[in-house]
């Protein structure tokens, strides 16, 4: 199903490419100009109104409150901040509203939390999951990016197959799937549940960085 | 105007006087070529009278130029000759060579030409038309050079310089000041110009003929006549008066003798001679199309424009069929073959030579450069070169396709480099195409490739910022000299061209092509940079068509069926369900029969109940591994979507067995198909307990029967509003035809039709609702007895509609309670409220109304005795109108007891102890059959024991007879036509009931003579005469109510 699913504690952003560059309290800012230190995780304070049911009501309360906050935000991506990886703490629990007629009580929560939110112009480090003739598709932890034919260097060509790939004409450089590779983004997409990525590996310094088969 | 056109012709000769010299200097190889030209044109010249070849198609094409020009240059020619002066139009010309100044002078040059020299005067613009008439090409320039082999530059020169100073072109060098132009407009004291209509498409000919008869007979005192090319059916005649007109037009072919003759306002005399200069601006390298012959249709590019001769060299991938030309050019004859055009295909050389077809390699006069030559046909780089009249292209609204474009386009050509040929696809631009914010980029004129955005648009300026600083701030720029500019990354969405709406990133770009990640099917589209506009929006374009949209599950027309993965404009994409190997066929709109919007569920490997959204791993077959929420079910298959699935969008199509449920069902809750059914039952069997419970109904034997049939009969339906009610279907196929709907799936209703025994499919738009309410849910209200007057009130009319189209199924049951029961209430229309009441003591006492309120129940009065008919009541059969009936009622309490009978709720209830509520007794056998009709709207309510019908139920398919109807509906049925076979227990629906034929022995399924036998007689229409087996009695009933009965 829809991997955003599964938190991302759970399945390990590929190697290097999670490194926390940047902390900052900060919104993410807009997207940054090529050439600047790129930042794609941000510590952010975000707030969100939980509901709860009356059977929790009771000294563990606030524990219930924020197990439920856990469940309900990590791993879940907003247009906006990006894909939540980690709440990091709660700051504040504001005051109680019963619902009428329910019995639900809502809680203004604001917690800290970690985000991950890609910028064009970006370069990160990616797990190929699918090759095929117009690119290929790899995911950095939630993130799904597709570098197209056109964005890989011309000297690679795709090869059909059984394991489809991209090699050169030497044989040297191959991606394939589970290769990693290091790629420069391009271009995102963000919409409410999912952010796309389009990346380029046609650039200095960029392309295959482990490769399935050479380690075998 | 006249005076443009001057202009041109200066221009071109000084073009003249320039290319004669340059031609000089490289002339020499080809002058074997230009004696043959030479050669040719005064062989041509000389026999023109004897109709040679050459000499026929030349005089067409002078006769061409002369009829052009005859309406113009006609006026030129006269202002030459008179200078500037104050319109002296004619004045001192008069007789022939005043009307017509050129003609006259190719004649004499005509002359002069045989005598083999002199004055080269027009002659010129006739000869070169020679060549153009046998070689394809050449031009008026080339006549020039022709000549230089006979007579030396010195006399050419001395040749032109005469011929300029003869003509007065000069004079006009200068553009005539406006008081000057002011001046030469007609006044009063000018001769007239008369509009004269001639039979339409004779134009020309009749001005001709005009012309030859102001040759022939000096008297006629007109001036000139003008045929113009835009306006049909009318000349203009010049003439002092009307009388002259009238004299010159007479005896004409072309002219009626009473046509009208109009004079033109002085005021517009001007504009019926001016040249209204076309606004097509053909230039070099924009795109055009071809109008005629066999490439027709095709994309061209313009290499060359001739204004004056409005001829065009355009450049087009040839068609040309090697073989047919090889034999051409060998002299064999060729098969012409019409239908046959050859595909456009470059040319290649060696092929040709291969089939010795002789190529020739030349430089063109012109350009300097080298063509290949073949049989008059000019190729360069494998593309012909053609000389074309621009009337025979198309210049407006070329919309170049992407493949077109792509084979014009050479490898190694860059786009970029290819900017001008976009100038016609800017043309074709969009009104507001550039909006403020875009960014844009300059791509002609010394600014190019200059990035900006757009500041402001003003019609065709647009102001842009340049995205380098040190530039003023805003610089305006013509809007074709901008094009948007994207970089790979943006998100646009596609505004125009075959992928609109399509919506994706831009993976490259490609000069003014991007190549588009499209959002949805994860391919590249190609698109024109001036096609897309930068948008955050994600759409697949469009995502349905008529009733489908993207992602539904279609049945198809041959029974198979498919989930919509894509729709394109005119069909869809269907992923058949086909599991183990993904097939994928485009289908038409017609060819789906239906959405399939069942909730059904499936078994997994492991028997889990699968249903809609819940998550599968397909565990063997091609697909295996993949995973994600199950998006369809039907017949076992299963349509799953899987994110990382990218080909089908998304989409796997897997058998429910080969699959394993992930987690939990979330259809769990829904219930599987036996729990739903199980539900549905329950409900429906809760009104028949209503009916029950209020103790209104005598317990009585049918009860039973009552309620199971009305189970069955109504298993499984939609719950929609609409379910049930009773409607007329508007349009479609069915229009006209009543009945009640049975289902409702989407924007599709299953409507059971009344007259024709059948349920059909119609599209919810094409329904109409009827105010009347179906017996379903009539059911209840019965039972409740007083409910509100409005729906009794309203019943009738749908009650005696009823039987009249379908006597077969429960309108049996309206028209034969309903009527009855407004009788009841009719006599208490003045006091319904009472009635509402529930009041005993009104209804005791309404019997005496009964018979004397006739006008209370205008509805009845209309009846035809179909309804009537049905009452149960032995008494009342014969009895054709209500009114009669009253009449024959011996005491007021009679007529209550029908009116007891069907409605046995509420009258029991409400006339307790009364003898109307009693009596009913007599009448309730005929009311126990009756009574399952009460809830049978379905089609099996109504079989009986002995009835022959046809089993459709897979395996047991042929004819059965009818056993035993048992409890819910079903029956037992005997297999075979003689019912000797295997019994078994069918489901209502799964059978048919055999129509009867003409001396067939029936049995009655309906009505009040349910259970009846006897033999059809005669068949009228849709009725069958029927003689009943007890009585003997003649009855026409509904054939759709008889069913054959087993021998």
């Amino acid at each position: 199903m829809d991997s955003l699913s599964q938190p991302p504690s759970k399945r390990p952003l590929s190697s290097s490419a999670t490194d926390f560059r940047e902390v900052s309290l900060a919104s993410p800012p807009a997207a940054d100009d090529e050439g600047e230190r790129s930042k794609m995780f941000f510590h952010i304070v975000l707030e969100r109104n939980m509901q709860l049911h009356p059977r929790h009501f009771g000294p563990h309360l606030r524990d219930k409150l924020v197990s439920k906050l856990i469940k309900d935000v990590e791993g879940t991506c907003s247009g906006r901040h990006g894909f939540v990886v980690a709440i990091t703490g709660v700051e504040d629990v504001g005051k109680g509203l019963i619902r009428e007629g329910t019995g639900y009580v809502t809680f203004p929560v604001k917690y800290q939390c970690v985000v991950f939110r890609p910028f064009k112009g970006e370069i990160l480090e990616a797990v190929v999951t699918m090759v095929n003739k117009m690119g290929f598709f790899a995911e950095a932890g939630p993130v799904q990016i597709f570098v197209s034919n056109h964005l890989i260097p011309d000297d690679m060509e795709f090869q059909s197959g059984d394991v489809p790939n991209y090699t050169t004409s030497d044989g040297s450089v191959k991606i394939q799937k589970e290769s990693e590779v290091r790629l420069k983004i391009i271009g995102t997409r963000v919409d409410a549940t999912e952010i796309f990525c389009i990346g380029t590996i046609k650039d200095d310094f960029l392309g295959v960085i482990s490769d399935p088969g050479a380690a075998v | 105007m006249a005076r443009r056109g001057r202009d041109d012709d200066d221009d071109e000769v000084e073009e003249e006087e320039d290319e004669e010299e340059a031609y000089d200097l490289y002339d020499d190889e080809e002058e074997d070529e230009e004696d043959d030209y030479e050669e040719e044109a005064r062989r041509g010249k000389a026999s023109r009278g004897k109709g040679g070849g050459g000499g026929g198609g030349r005089k067409r094409s002078r006769e061409d130029n002369f009829i052009d020009d005859s309406a113009i240059e006609d006026d030129d020619e006269d202002d030459d000759d008179d200078g500037g002066g104050a319109r002296p139009k004619k004045k001192g010309g008069g007789g022939v060579r005043g009307f017509f100044d050129e003609e006259a002078q190719v004649d004499e040059d005509e002359e002069e030409e045989d005598d083999g020299e002199g004055e080269d005067d027009f002659i010129n613009d006739a000869g070169a038309d020679i060549p153009d008439e046998d070689a394809v090409r050449g031009s008026r320039r080339h006549s020039i050079p022709m000549r230089d082999e006979e007579e030396d530059i010195d006399e050419i020169e001395r040749q032109v310089r005469e011929r300029y100073a003869r003509s007065s072109h000069i004079e006009y060098g200068e553009e005539a000041a406006e008081v000057e132009q002011q001046a030469l407009l007609p006044s009063v004291k000018d001769p007239k110009l008369w509009m004269v209509k001639c039979a339409i498409g004779h134009e020309r000919e009749t001005a001709i003929c005009l012309m030859q008869k102001f040759i022939d007979r000096s008297d006629l005192q007109i001036k000139s006549v003008v045929a113009l090319d835009h306006l049909k059916n009318y000349i203009y005649v010049e003439a002092e008066k009307e009388a002259h007109v009238k004299e010159a037009c007479k005896g004409l072919r072309n002219i009626y003798a009473s046509a009208k003759i109009t004079l033109v306002p002085i005021k517009e005399m001007a504009d019926v001679l001016s040249v209204e200069s076309k606004s097509v601006d053909l230039s070099r390298d924009s795109w055009v199309r071809m109008k005629l012959g066999i490439y027709k249709g095709d994309l061209a590019k313009v290499v060359d424009v001739d204004n004056v001769r409005q001829r065009v060299d355009v450049k087009l991938i040839p068609r040309i069929d090697l073989q047919a030309l090889a034999s051409k050019l060998e002299g064999r004859e060729v098969v012409k073959k019409k239908a046959f055009v050859p595909p456009p295909r470059f040319f290649n050389i060696d092929e040709a030579r291969e089939m010795h077809i002789r190529v020739e390699r030349r430089r063109d006069k012109e350009s300097g450069e080298y063509f290949e030559w073949v049989d008059n046909l000019k190729f360069k780089d494998g593309f012909l070169y053609k000389s074309v009249s621009t009337k025979s292209i198309h210049t407006n609204n070329i919309q170049p396709t992407f493949d077109e474009l792509e084979k014009f386009r050479k490898p190694g050509d860059d786009m970029n480099g290819d900017m001008a040929s976009l100038s016609t696809l800017f043309a074709n631009r969009k009104k507001g195409h550039f909006m403020k914010g875009d960014a844009v980029i300059v791509i002609k004129g010394d600014l190019k490739n200059l990035e900006g955005w757009v500041e402001k648009v003003e019609d065709e300026t647009v102001h842009i910022r340049p995205k380098i600083s040190d530039l003023p701030k805003t610089l305006a720029f013509n809007e074709k000299e901008l094009c948007k500019y994207f970089k790979p990354g943006d998100h646009v969405k596609v505004i125009s061209g075959v992928q609109e709406g399509a919506t994706g990133m831009v993976v490259k770009v490609e000069g003014h092509v991007l190549i588009i990640l499209s959002d949805t099917t994860k391919e590249h589209i190609r698109v024109f940079a001036d096609h897309v506009v930068e948008s955050s929006e994600i759409t697949t374009g469009i995502t349905r068509i008529g009733d489908y949209e993207l992602h539904d599950l279609v049945l198809l027309d041959n029974l198979s069926f498919g989930v919509i993965i894509r729709v394109e404009t005119e069909a869809f994409q269907v992923l058949k369900g086909v599991p183990d190997r993904p097939e994928v066929v485009l289908v038409k709109l017609r060819e789906i029969k239906n959405k399939i919007d069942r909730r059904t569920s499936a078994k997994d490997r492991s028997n889990n109940i699968i249903s809609a959204k819940d998550v599968v791993r397909v565990v063997e077959g091609a697909s295996r591994g993949k995973q994600g929420p199950v998006e369809h079910i039907h017949k076992g298959i299963l349509f799953i979507y899987d994110r990382h699935h990218l080909e089908h969008a998304g989409f796997i199509c897997a058998k429910a067995q080969s699959c394993l449920l992930v987690g939990g069902s979330n259809g769990g809750r829904q219930g599987n198909g036996m729990d739903s059914a199980d539900a549905r039952l329950g409900a429906l069997r809760s009104p028949a307990s209503i009916l029950q419970s209020p103790g209104r109904l005598p317990p009585r034997g049918p009860q039973m029967n009552y309620g199971g049939r009305y189970g069955g009969g109504r298993g499984g339906r939609g719950y929609d509003a609409l379910v049930g009610k009773c409607i007329k279907i508007k349009s479609g196929p069915y229009k006209g035809y009543r009945g009640r709907v049975k289902e409702v799936t989407g924007a599709l209703v299953r409507v059971e039709l009344d007259s024709l025994m059948k349920i059909v499919t119609v599209k919810r738009d094409d329904i109409a609702d009827t105010p009347t309410v179906a017996t379903p849910f009539r059911e209840p209200r019965y039972s409740l007895g007083g409910e509100t007057p409005m729906h009794p009130s309203r019943t009738p009319h749908h009650a005696y509609q009823t039987p009249m189209r379908d006597p077969g199924a429960t309108p049996i049951h309206d028209g034969m309670r309903t009527p009855m029961r407004s009788r009841a209430w009719a006599p208490m229309s003045p006091p319904r409220d009472n009635w509402e009441d529930g009041n005993p003591a009104t209804w005791s006492s309404s019997p005496a109304y009964q018979p004397g309120t006739p006008p209370a129940r205008p509805y009845e009065a209309p009846t035809p005795g179909s309804g009537w008919a049905n009452t149960p009541g032995v008494s009342f059969n014969d009895a054709p109108t209500p009114r009669e009936n009253y009449a024959n009622a011996p005491s007021p309490y009679v007529p209550s007891t029908p009116v007891g009978q069907p409605m046995t709720p509420n009258s029991a209830s409400y006339l307790p102890g009364t003898p109307g509520g009693q009596p009913m007794t007599p009448g309730n056998v005929g009311m126990d059959i009756m009574s399952p009709i009460i809830g049978g709207e379905g089609e099996a309510t109504w079989l009986l024991p002995d009835v022959l019908v046809n089993v459709l139920r897979g395996g047991d398919d042929g004819p059965g007879v009818v056993r035993e109807v048992l409890g819910d509906g079903s029956c037992r049925v005997a297999l075979g036509s003689s019912g000797n076979g295997d019994m078994v227990t069918v489901l209502p629906t799964e059978l048919e009931v055999i129509r009867p034929k003409k001396s067939d022995r029936i049995k009655i399924l309906n009505g009040n003579f349910r259970g009846y036998t006897g033999k059809l007689i005669g068949i009228d229409g849709s009725d069958g005469i029927v003689k009943l087996d007890d009585t003997y009695e003649v009855k026409i009933l509904d054939m759709v109510i008889l069913a054959k009965l087993a021998t």
